[in-house]
């Protein structure tokens, strides 16, 4: 705290005199304040059907408030967080209290940006280096030291930086170095009908281990070449990644000398798209690529690491597949199998290989299908497996081929038809086919599911408006057949309400036959949004974006209120 | 407890305040080209409107379709240009191009994959637009429900 309070003051202090600076070189500046608050606040009670809520503190509330000021090319700004009396459940318990939780100090020309203070980065896609905030999965790893970002002209990008990784309201022990490239070719090639660009990056972890002899280096490099070509209708990128050799965790969560390996990402798109058509492929493959700022976790409490809680998460490795928004769709949801994880002696992963295939197609005005106002169909298929190889289980090793697939991890093959009938009246279909094997990635059971979602929406009079989602899903195990729908008023453009409802009347246990129920309403004005709701959360992983956090069933009163100045 | 009133008085202290321009904030748009929310979109006179929105965001998504719909009758009334810029990560990233095209957009995309503006403007939910003159923002509203296109070309049209 008094550290934070030091940089605090340090921001204060420089910017009016860097303001006065400024002031003479350009009269017409003017400084500008801005930034945003944020409050989510969840009130928890005892449920008759699910349950006494079994956990401290009742009331909970995350609240961020962040300000910055500009004078010409300077822009310093801090954010604080306060998690009062504690933060919302099973978030990661570093969170707690109020305090300065970042902060920065940035002046940008035409050709240079340099950061002091906390900032967030991104190398290519994200595979080797990805810091940034996420506030409904408490995931802000930013980095704290320094970046300099240089663009001597429009054809080069080049990047350099050092920090170590914000973990709430401190930092973790690796060293952090990155240097980012990027360039495009077209001038130089005089490429007149089609556009390349190329990047290289690097980025270090230096962090010293208490491994006696160690078998690897306590500085572990990771290196990224990566493309983007376009011509015409015709587009293609690919980013291939190494991470040096490293300790792998073991199943403790815990590293020696006999377990190292090297890491590696291979990722391919390319696509065709014209008016009215698109279509899309990605190809992944990923190997032993968890890359963190501390290379064993840390133990938040008897369950949980800063893994289960995205802390200390260098890269970014998001899952390759569609997010619906259908309730019964987000049950079953894939997360990255990146890392090396041996559960069991038929149960040993050492990456994921895959892809998935987007195509879009619009049927147009007047046509058979498209009718009076078009018809607008995306299909969609992923399918993501284990690497192929020899595993033994003891002592634990691994040999992977580099083509071919392994176990089936998961599958979601979907259809979505949008089509509006009238001025009045649109409607929206979705099937969607899943298969998960969850003993492969959480424990328990191969699941086949199958999610029909039937959604229409209704123009009331000049301003209001019924939207109404009807949705059914049949699985062949686990919790089996849910149902379920939402009903959203909207009286204005302002003003909405809302009711759902998502009711497993499949499962062979009585326990788990619950309706998870939730009904509130919200208000947008300008840049402000208030909503409160009631209602019971189903327990698992809540999910966005393709990264994860557990949550437990519990029932509350919730109430969001966010804005930006 | 005090630290809640704390934040509660920050609330009601920023009240009605909206931000008064676009950052100087560089995102590359689908050509690959570097494009300067402040100092690119300044056309005397024209009308910018920046929306935010993503490939996962239905209602994002009805609120582009629905302006489509009107695009070219409503540009011939008054000067203004959609600017729709995409939050999507690189996750969902890849689907931007087909879907723009899949739909037959005519706007221009920008994309902020690693949320550098979003997080400039503190932007927490989307859809958000933010309407632009002269350099100076002007009108923001955020969500969309049916029929929200109309009002929100009645605010350009009285600008």
């Amino acid at each position: 705290m008094i550290k934070n309070t030091i940089y605090l003051l340090l921001i204060i202090g420089i910017l009016p005199y860097s303001a006065i600076a400024q002031e003479e070189d350009n009269n017409k500046t003017q400084g500008r304040f801005f930034g945003g608050v944020e409050s989510n606040s969840q009130y928890y009670v005892d449920d008759p059907k699910l349950g006494d809520f079994m956990f401290e503190d009742r009331f909970r509330s995350n609240n961020y408030i962040n300000a910055n000021y500009n004078y010409g090319k300077l822009t310093g700004g801090i954010q604080i967080e306060a998690y009062e009396k504690n933060s919302l459940l099973n978030y990661n318990p570093k969170y707690k209290g109020t305090d300065l939780a970042t902060f920065y100090l940035d002046y940008k020309s035409e050709k240079l940006d340099i950061t002091g203070g906390y900032f967030y980065e991104q190398f290519g896609s994200g595979l080797i280096l990805r810091t940034w905030e996420d506030r409904a999965l408490g995931i802000n790893n930013a980095l704290r030291g320094g970046r300099i970002v240089y663009r001597p002209n429009n054809n080069i990008s080049l990047k350099a930086l050092y920090g170590r990784q914000r973990s709430g309201f401190s930092v973790s022990d690796g060293h952090i170095f990155g240097f980012d490239s990027e360039f495009y070719l077209t001038d130089y090639l005089n490429l007149e009908t089609s556009d390349l660009s190329v990047g290289v990056s690097y980025v270090g972890r230096y962090e010293e281990t208490d491994i006696e002899n160690p078998k690897f280096s306590e500085l572990t490099n990771a290196m990224a070449f990566r493309f983007n070509y376009y011509k015409g209708s015709f587009y293609a990128s690919g980013e291939a990644n190494y991470k040096t050799e490293d300790a792998v965790l073991d199943a403790q969560n815990e590293i020696g000398n006999d377990f190292i390996e090297p890491g590696s990402a291979y990722l391919l798109n390319f696509g065709y798209t014209k008016s009215g058509l698109g279509v899309d492929v990605t190809l992944r493959r990923i190997e032993n690529m968890g890359f963190y700022s501390e290379r064993v976790p840390e133990i938040l409490d008897a369950n949980n690491t800063s893994l289960n809680y995205n802390d200390k998460i260098l890269n970014y490795l998001p899952g390759l597949t569609k997010q619906h928004h259908s309730n019964l769709a987000n049950i079953y949801v894939y997360q990255a199998q990146a890392s090396v994880s041996y559960l069991d002696v038929d149960k040993m992963k050492s990456g994921e290989t895959g892809g998935q295939i987007d195509i879009f197609y619009n049927f147009k005005k007047g046509s058979t299908i498209g009718g009076k106002y078009g018809t607008k169909v995306a299909l969609n298929v992923a399918t993501w497996y284990n690497l192929p190889g020899k595993y033994k289980f003891f002592p634990q090793e691994y040999d992977t081929e580099f083509f071919g697939v392994a176990q089936k991890y998961f599958a979601d093959y979907n259809i979505e038809i949008k089509k509006r009938f009238n001025d009045g009246w649109r409607s929206g279909l979705y099937f969607i086919h899943q298969y998960y094997d969850k003993s492969l990635i959480e424990g328990g059971e191969v699941v086949n599911a199958d999610i029909l979602a039937i959604e229409n929406t209704w123009s009331i009079g000049e301003k209001q408006s019924l939207r109404l989602e009807l949705e059914h899903l049949w699985a062949d195990a686990d919790r089996r057949n849910w149902a379920g729908g939402t009903l959203e008023y909207n009286l204005n453009r302002n003003l909405s309400f809302y009711v759902w409802d998502i009711y497993n009347y499949g499962t062979h246990k009585e326990a788990e036959k619950n309706h998870y129920y939730n009904f509130g309403g919200a208000y947008r004005f300008g840049a402000w949004r208030i909503a409160a709701n009631y209602g019971r959360q189903r327990g698992g992983l809540v999910c966005v974006g393709g990264v994860c956090r557990f949550v437990p069933e519990n029932t509350g009163y919730t109430l969001n209120i966010s804005t930006s100045f | 407890m005090n630290k809640i009133t704390f934040i509660i008085c920050c609330l009601i202290a920023t009240y009605s305040q909206a931000q008064s321009q676009m950052p100087n904030v560089q995102l590359k748009n689908l050509e690959n080209n570097y494009k300067n929310v402040y100092k690119d979109y300044s056309e005397t006179d024209k009308v910018y409107v920046f929306s935010f929105w993503a490939t996962w965001c239905a209602p994002c998504i009805n609120e582009l379709e629905a302006i489509k719909e009107n695009y070219s009758e409503w540009k011939e009334e008054v000067d203004f240009e959609v600017v729709a810029i995409s939050i999507d990560d690189s996750r969902t990233m890849r689907r931007i191009k087909p879907l723009v095209n899949g739909k037959s957009w005519k706007y221009e995309i920008l994309l902020d994959t690693n949320q550098e503006l979003k997080r400039a403007l503190q932007i927490n939910n989307i859809p958000h637009v933010i309407v632009v003159k002269n350099q100076k923002v002007e009108y923001v509203h955020n969500g969309y429900v049916e029929g929200g296109e109309e009002e929100l070309f009645e605010k350009i049209k009285a600008l």
